[in-house]
């Protein structure tokens, strides 16, 4: 049903695109081109339409009010299955294609594979999605940007919500993804770094059809919280399902995954309580405002995941309008001069930017932690990590 | 002690699982040869069939998993009919209808996430979250229908295959193919109900598992592959080889992960392992079949 709505979302684009304002000249109405590679039919797809849906609203919002630089923008969607090698070969076909950016929305070892194109091309690449720390410390890659909140900053958030609980021992539980690996890894090092012992350390693997030899490993353990870095969802309903089974009842402080609304109905009358950490606070006026566009445009909620692709896209047209060229060079250049940019996510109050040639964006204080309440996601109960 | 008996319980509910998978795989492959790689995708079918019937329809669960259970059948009897009797028909090796259903489950697969989208769905428990505590025993009310649910299963599975003349029917085709058609049997209805009554026990598995996990589109892989290594632990002559496989395999995963001072990442090899020493030390599985030797 998500595939269809996303396929009429980029019919319904490229009609806009098709009736966009009549433009001066031959040469402005050509459209520019922007690179998506999206994740249809592999493990990242849960995240990766939503986050595309997004990212197709953002385009038509855009080109409804006239285009970057009196040109039309154009989104070439292709799909990498969530693998790495397929990824690098839809870059470079966007590449050959003409697009101007590729934005990644697929898995985070995908991301890094594509960069080898955008490397080797000198081609900008940018993710609004991913979130793994070492995309832009694995490779030296001038190219590449990433505006999504790292896995540190979430740890980080989590631990100054939790600061007046002043842990001393707490327990660690992840599952096999490579983006719940890579979570559980910044978790791990930030709980280190804070002199906080980790007594125990558990991982669901995927398709297990149980977690409780695993909370029965943390119940013995007998910690005073749970860190809980797991983003695939069956895994993480069976985490909290063996919790309230075994009885347990330390807090749990949940990865940003948790922020997914479909936790509300595959795991009802487990999750009261437990705080997670997020991107999003319905409360900000942008995220209003974008909530309020989005449901009058599609006639659906629109949740933290298509905010990430809506942000992405308006990002990429700031850089171009900033660049006032397509020239890829001196997109380059104004992307990473990029600074206060005002998106929908974040806590209120946080930007974007790139300063000191940093190219992570996401404001390190821009993240809240919520809690839920009656299975249903409450209100933001912290912001930012001091 | 309570500890390990609420984890000897939950690891025989998990068996059961891998058990019924195995049983699935087993139910097509000794009258026809064919090793079924779709069956998880089969449970995933049909846990998304258990989403419409039991969460949207909210039919009672006996009603709703009927329903499920015969609609399964039919789509086993399809899968034979599309993937694998052309092939047989036209004399392909053994290995093109082995092919043919790795499509198949390539294509359930898709359909599912087509028709639901890629997020998990939930399954109602049928008897809730609650949990049996009498002196050292402790188990969920789940883990107790499932294994009450798998151990009637192996045993009407066991009467039918052992006792009814349908059952030896299975069983002749499965020694020799040609002779059991030479003695009037019908090889066209065996086979399409071989492969009816392997969807209906993956379909089983599946509502019996999804109230712990959701309706997943990925779900069908590892069950594939857990069921699949239960079967070769078991060994494919008895069919209570398929149980006794599925216990084992869940008993070392879950027992190594609790007990096991090893990295949490290296326990997901240990069903794998187990695997590769069966099959260098007893090929046939544990249980072999009558007559036949290790």
């Amino acid at each position: 049903m998500l595939n269809r709505a996303l396929t009429a979302a980029t019919l319904v684009a490229s009609l806009a695109l098709a009736c966009a304002a009549p433009l001066a000249t031959a040469q402005s109405q050509t459209p520019i081109r922007i690179g998506i590679i999206t994740d249809r039919v592999g493990p990242a797809k849960p995240y990766a339409e939503p986050v595309t849906l997004g990212a197709v609203f953002a385009a038509r919002e855009i080109n409804a009010k006239g285009g970057v630089l009196g040109r039309p923008i154009e989104l070439q969607i292709e799909d990498d299955q969530g693998r790495p090698d397929i990824s690098a070969t839809m870059a470079r076909k966007l590449v050959d294609a003409g697009a101007v950016m590729i934005v990644s929305l697929s898995l985070s070892t995908a991301t890094q594979q594509a960069q080898t194109v955008s490397l080797e091309t000198k081609t900008p690449h940018f993710t609004p999605s991913n979130s793994g720390d070492t995309l832009t410390t694995q490779i030296a890659n001038p190219w590449f940007w990433q505006s999504g909140p790292l896995g540190s900053a979430q740890v980080a958030t989590l631990l100054s919500y939790a600061r007046a609980r002043n842990l001393k021992r707490v327990a660690l539980i992840t599952e096999t993804s490579a983006l719940g690996q890579m979570t559980a890894r910044s978790f791990r090092e930030a709980l280190q770094r804070n002199q906080i012992e980790i007594v125990a350390e558990e991982v669901v693997p995927g398709g297990a059809t149980t977690a409780e030899p695993q909370m029965q490993k943390i119940r013995a353990a007998n910690p005073e919280a749970l860190f809980m870095a797991g983003v695939v969802t069956p895994e993480n309903v069976l985490m909290l399902r063996a919790y309230r089974q075994l009885g347990l009842k330390m807090p749990i402080l949940a990865s940003y995954n948790m922020s997914v609304p479909v936790y509300s109905s595959v795991a009802k009358g487990l999750l009261d309580g437990i705080a997670f950490v997020d991107a999003f606070d319905p409360a900000r006026p942008e995220a209003k405002r974008f909530s309020e566009a989005f449901r009058k445009d599609s006639g659906t909620e629109p949740y933290n995941l298509h905010g990430y692709g809506y942000d992405g896209i308006y990002l990429v047209a700031d850089a171009i309008r900033r660049a006032g060229s397509t020239d890829k060079d001196k997109i380059r250049e104004a992307m990473q001069a990029t600074r206060g940019f005002v998106g929908v996510m974040g806590a209120q109050g946080s930007t974007y930017g790139f300063a000191d040639g940093r190219r992570t964006g996401f404001d390190t204080n821009g993240m809240v932690v919520r809690v839920y309440e009656q299975d249903q996601q409450g209100r933001v109960v912290h912001t930012g990590s001091r | 002690m309570q500890d390990l008996i609420e984890l000897l319980i939950s690891a025989t509910a998990g068996g059961c699982i891998y058990a019924l998978f195995a049983l699935s795989y087993l139910v097509v492959l000794r009258p026809t040869g064919v090793i079924n790689f779709a069956v998880g995708d089969w449970g995933t079918v049909a846990a998304f069939g258990g989403f419409l019937a039991l969460s949207e329809a909210a039919l009672p669960w006996p009603i709703g998993m009927a329903f499920v259970i015969i609609a399964a059948f039919g789509l086993g009897w399809l899968t034979e009919r599309i993937a694998v009797r052309p092939l047989v028909e036209r004399g392909a090796p053994v290995l093109a209808p082995i092919l043919a259903l790795l499509g198949m489950l390539v294509i359930f697969r898709e359909a599912v996430s087509v028709a639901f989208g890629p997020d998990p769905r939930p399954i109602p428990q049928p008897f809730g979250y609650g949990r049996i505590e009498f002196g050292l025993l402790a188990a969920s009310y789940q883990s107790i229908f499932i294994i009450g649910i798998t151990a009637s299963v192996f045993v009407g599975a066991w009467y039918f295959f052992e006792r009814t003349l349908a059952g030896r029917s299975f069983e002749a085709v499965a020694l020799d193919r040609r002779a059991a058609a030479l003695m009037g049997i019908n090889l066209r209805r065996v086979t399409s109900f071989a492969f009816g009554a392997g969807a209906s026990i993956a379909a089983l598995a599946a509502l019996l598992l999804t109230p712990n996990t959701s309706a997943h589109y990925l779900m069908g892989i590892p069950l594939a592959i857990q069921g699949f290594t239960a079967l070769v632990i078991g060994g494919v002559g008895r069919t209570e080889g398929a149980l006794v496989g599925g216990i084992i395999l869940a008993l070392a995963e879950q027992l190594t992960m609790r007990y096991v001072p090893i990295a949490p990442g290296l326990v997901q090899g240990v069903p794998l392992l187990l695997l590769i020493i069966f099959l260098l030390v007893r090929p046939t599985g544990l249980l072999a079949a009558r007559g036949a030797s290790a």
